[in-house]
C-alpha cells in the first residue's frame, strides 16, 4: 500500500523510507529470534551473575585493608564491576561469526545477491539481538548487582550525557573492530583463531576485567594510544568518576578519532574484499 | 581378560588414527595455525603480566607472593591446556545436539563419548601448553621449591586429576543441552570463572564461596589445594602427598558423574529430523 504511494510520488524521501524499513524488519526478526531460546536467557544471566559476584569478591579481597589504590576505592571498584558486566551485554557482536560462517559455507554469494547491503544486514542483526539483550540480560544483571553487591550509583550525574555518548561510540568502535576482523575471512577463509585473538585483545587490554590504571605507566601509555581502552574503560571511568571532566573530554576526542579511523578503514577494506569473493564449492 | 585387552588395543589404534587425522586437518587452513599460535600464548602472557601488575599495585595476595602465584598460574594453565586438547568439544556439545551430529557417533561400534572427544581431538591445545610450561618453570625458580622425584610424581598425578575435573565440568555443562535442546556458548563463561578461581588462591574468597568451590563444584581441587600442598602452604583442608591423590580421586569421580549424566542425556537425544 505504502509502497505504491511511494512509487507514484517517487520522492527520494520515500525510497529512503523503504530502505530503512528493510533494516527495521531485520531488527524485528532478530529480536523475535532472541526471544525464542528461553533457556539461553536464564543460562546467560546465571553465568554472568556468577562472574560478576566472583569479580566483586576478587576486588574486595584485594582491597582488604587498603583504602584507595591508584585513586580508586573499593566502592567505586565494585560499581566498576557491575557496570562492566552490564556494558559487556551491549558489546556482544555476531558480525565476525556471520561473515566467517557465510564465507566458509559459501552462502556469502546468496547473501550478497540480496537487495540489501551485506554489512548493513549484519549491523541490523546485531542491533536487533542487543535490543533484546538489554531487557533479557542487562537489566537483570544491574538489578542482581544492586541487590547482591551494591547499588551502582553514578559518581556525578551531570556527566551522564558524556557517559551515554561514550557508550554509543564504544559500541560502534567495538562493532567496527569485529567487522574488520570478520572481513579477513574473505581472504583467510577460516577465522576462528583470529576471532579468538580479537576476543583476548579486547578482554585484556580494554580494562573490562582489570582497569588499565593498575598497569605500569609505560604499558598504560601505549594502551591509551590503542582503541581498546576506549571500548570499556573510558565510559566506566566516567561512570565511577575517576578523573576530571577535562580529562574525559580529552579522552573522548581520542575515542572519536579512533571511531573516524576505524570507519574509514572499514569502508576501504569493505570495497576491496567484496570485489573478490571466493566461494567454496560454489 | 583377553577380550577387554583386545578392546583396549582397538581403542588405542583408533586414537592413533584420530590424532593423525587431526594433524592433517589443522594444516588445511594455514592462516588458522598462525592465528592459534598468536592467540593462545598471547592470552596467557597477558594474563600472567596482569597478575604481576596486580601484585605490584596491591602487594601479596592473601599471603601468596609473586613467585608462588606464578607457580599456581603455570600449573593452572597446564591443566587448562590439557583439558583443551582432550575435552574442549564439551563446550560445543549444544550445537551437536541441536544439529543432530550425534547420529554419526551412535551408528558406530565405539563409545559415543569416546568418539565425541577423540574424533575431534584438539591438537592446537599445545599452543596453550607451551606458555603454561614456561610460566610453571619460572614459578618453580622464583618460588624456590625443592624439586625431587616425588615432587615430579605429585605434579603429574595432580595434573591428571585437574584435567579430569575440568573435563568433567565441561561435559556436565554441555550435557544440559540434551534436556534444554539449546546451545549456549558457555565456554567463554566457564573460562572466565575458572580464570578467577584457579589462577588466584581461593582462600582470598569468603568462606561460603570456598565451601562451594571445595565440595559442590570442586574447582578448588583443580589448582588451589594441590598447589598449596606442593608449596607447603597451609590451606586448612589437606596437605602433603595425599592431596595429589585426592585431586586424582576427585577428578575420577567428576568424570564418572559426567559420563553418567551424559549417558542419561543421550537417551533423550532424538536427532534433528528433516
Amino acid at each position: 500500500m505504502k509502497y505504491r504511494q511511494v512509487r507514484r510520488t517517487g520522492s527520494a524521501a520515500g525510497f529512503e523510507e523503504i530502505r530503512m524499513k528493510k533494516y527495521l524488519f531485520i531488527i524485528k526478526t532478530q529480536i523475535i529470534k532472541s526471544l525464542t531460546y528461553e533457556f539461553n536467557v536464564y543460562g546467560n544471566i546465571l553465568m554472568q551473575t556468577i562472574i560478576m559476584i566472583t569479580s566483586a569478591y576478587f576486588w574486595r579481597a584485594l582491597y582488604k585493608g587498603q583504602g584507595s589504590v591508584n585513586g580508586v576505592d573499593t566502592d567505586s571498584m565494585l560499581i566498576y564491576v557491575i557496570i562492566s558486566s552490564a556494558l559487556s551485554v551491549l558489546l556482544i557482536t555476531n558480525v565476525e561469526r556471520r561473515i566467517g560462517g557465510s564465507v566458509e559455507k559459501g552462502t556469502v554469494a546468496t547473501d550478497m545477491i540480496k537487495p540489501i547491503s551485506l554489512f548493513g544486514m549484519f549491523f541490523a542483526e546485531d542491533i536487533g539481538s542487543i535490543t533484546a539483550l538489554i531487557f533479557q540480560n542487562m537489566l537483570p544483571i544491574i538489578i542482581i548487582g544492586s541487590l547482591m553487591i551494591k547499588v551502582p550509583v553514578m559518581a556525578d550525574i551531570r556527566d551522564l550525557p558524556l557517559f551515554v555518548i561514550s557508550v554509543i561510540e564504544s559500541f560502534l568502535i567495538n562493532w567496527l573492530i569485529a567487522a574488520l576482523f570478520g572481513m579477513t575471512a574473505f581472504t583467510a577463509v577460516n577465522i576462528n583463531a583470529l576471532i579468538q585473538v580479537k576476543k583476548h585483545l579486547i578482554r585484556l587490554l580494554s580494562g573490562s576485567i582489570i582497569p588499565i590504571w593498575f598497569f605500569p605507566e609505560s604499558v598504560a601509555n601505549v594502551l591509551y594510544a590503542l582503541p581498546f581502552v576506549y571500548i570499556y574503560q573510558l565510559p566506566l571511568s566516567i561512570y565511577i568518576g575517576r578523573g576530571t571532566r577535562a580529562e574525559y573530554l580529552a579522552q573522548m576526542r581520542i575515542q572519536f578519532l579512533w571511531l573516524v579511523i576505524l570507519s574509514a578503514l572499514f569502508f576501504v577494506v569493505h570495497d576491496r574484499v567484496t570485489r573478490k569473493v571466493m566461494v567454496q564449492g560454489g | 581378560m583377553e577380550r577387554s585387552l583386545d578392546t583396549l588395543r582397538h581403542y588405542l589404534d583408533v586414537t592413533a588414527q584420530n590424532i593423525k587425522m587431526a594433524f592433517m586437518t589443522i594444516v588445511e587452513y594455514p592462516s588458522n595455525i598462525a592465528g592459534w599460535l598468536i592467540s593462545n600464548p598471547l592470552q596467557f602472557i597477558m594474563g600472567f603480566a596482569i597478575i604481576k601488575f596486580v601484585v605490584e599495585s596491591f602487594g601479596e595476595i592473601n599471603g601468596w607472593n609473586y613467585g608462588q602465584l606464578a607457580f599456581l598460574y603455570g600449573l593452572s594453565v597446564i591443566s587448562h591446556a590439557l583439558s583443551m586438547i582432550f575435552f574442549v568439544q564439551g563446550w560445543f556439545m549444544g550445537w551437536y545436539v541441536i544439529e543432530g551430529d550425534f547420529d554419526r557417533y551412535l551408528t558406530r561400534p565405539l563409545g559415543v563419548l569416546y568418539q565425541f572427544f577423540f574424533t575431534n581431538i584438539n591438537i592446537f591445545g599445545i599452543t596453550d601448553l607451551i606458555p603454561g610450561i614456561i610460566v610453571f618453570i619460572y614459578g618453580c625458580i622464583t618460588s624456590g621449591v625443592q624439586i625431587s622425584f616425588m615432587f615430579v610424581i605429585r605434579v603429574l598425578i595432580m595434573l591428571i586429576g585437574a584435567t579430569l575435573i575440568r573435563g568433567g565440568i565441561y561435559i556436565l555443562i554441555g550435557s544440559t543441552s540434551f534436556h534444554t535442546r539449546s546451545a549456549v556458548d558457555f565456554g567463554q563463561y566457564t573460562q572466565e570463572i575458572m580464570d578467577k578461581t584457579t589462577m588466584y588462591p581461593i582462600s582470598m574468597y569468603p568462606e561460603s564461596m570456598q565451601f562451594v568451590l571445595t565440595y559442590l563444584i570442586p574447582i578448588g581441587w583443580v589448582s588451589f589445594y594441590p598447589v598449596s600442598s606442593l608449596l607447603g602452604i597451609d590451606n586448612g583442608i589437606s596437605g602433603g602427598t595425599a592431596t595429589a591423590l585426592i585431586t586424582l580421586a576427585v577428578g575420577l569421580l567428576m568424570m564418572w558423574l559426567a559420563g553418567a549424566y551424559f549417558n542419561s542425556g543421550l537417551k533423550k537425544y532424538e536427532s534433528a529430523g528433516n
